[in-house]
């Protein structure tokens, strides 16, 4: 399963945009699928990545399942999002 | 000397309630309004040949992680005018950006969940350095993290003032009393 995150905008910076973000994935792209089943979440066409957004996000397909590959996360807001949830909000990926 | 942006945002800011420019093109009464402007900002700076684009990303995410806290921690909870003031421009190469909101303050918001916070200094460096929200027991409180982190690494300067504290970044942190007290929060952010 791939997860495309420019199909939720191009600008993702507030929590309750990634909050709901994350239920319609769940309700939408995840639901029923395995625990150990691969997931790609893919940064490309994302311009601006914010932590408040993707530790609603991110972090939290994080937590459901247990194999996650990011790609292409070669944008500076995404590096820098993803090392601030790794340093403070547990992100393992 | 303030440049024009400054000093909007500072007036805004410190103006009595009746008196709050509610009309201004900078003023964003609510979150949608401050996304769809944000929005707008990340076009203008990619449309700018003084600023490169990765780091236009990165402007973009601490601008937008600073004005969303100040909806995050406000939110039917505002002093007076609710919302925030949010405005940018280029005066030379130099990109100045100024966030601001007329809310709690930082301190009455970590007091919450930090009791022991005794003025607002202590609160801005619990704030920038230790992992905590006013939010609590939502797992939250690493948006200003980032923005330090970012604002070190891209060489960028921000000045956040609170109630009588201020905080300056840019390589280093350094945090001092000021003469006034501003409700709510001040950032201003320099690229």
């Amino acid at each position: 399963m791939k997860i495309e995150l420019k199909k939720f905008g191009g600008v993702l910076i507030s929590r309750p945009a990634g909050r709901e973000a994350y239920l319609a994935a769940s309700a939408y792209l995840l639901k029923g699928i395995d625990k150990n089943e691969l997931i790609e979440i893919d940064f490309s066409g994302v311009k601006v990545l914010a932590p408040s957004w993707a530790d609603e996000v991110i972090t939290k397909i994080a937590q459901d399942f247990k194999n996650i590959k990011l790609l292409n996360t070669e944008n500076s807001s995404v590096q820098a999002t993803l090392k601030t949830l790794r340093d403070y909000s547990d992100l393992k990926v | 000397m303030k440049n024009d942006i400054e000093k909007l945002g500072y007036d805004w800011i410190t103006a009595d309630p009746e008196n709050v420019d509610v009309g201004s093109d900078y003023y964003c009464e609510t979150r949608d309004v401050f996304q769809a402007r944000l929005d707008r900002m990340v076009d203008d700076l990619l449309a700018n040949n003084n600023i490169k684009t990765e780091k236009a990303y990165l402007v973009s995410a601490v601008a937008g992680e600073i004005g969303n806290n100040s909806f995050d921690h406000n939110l039917g909870n505002w002093v007076d005018v609710m919302g925030i003031f949010f405005g940018y421009n280029f005066v030379g190469n130099e990109l100045k950006i100024v966030l601001a909101d007329r809310g709690q303050g930082v301190l009455k918001t970590l007091k919450k969940v930090k009791s022991e916070l005794e003025n607002d200094s202590e609160a801005l460096e619990t704030a920038f350095t230790e992992r905590i929200s006013g939010r609590a027991p939502e797992a939250r409180g690493n948006g200003l993290k980032f923005s330090k982190e970012s604002i070190k690494r891209e060489n960028m300067h921000l000045i956040f003032t609170s109630g009588n504290a201020q905080a300056e970044l840019n390589k280093e942190m350094k945090i001092k009393q000021i003469d006034e007290n501003i409700k709510g929060c001040l950032a201003i952010l320099t690229v």
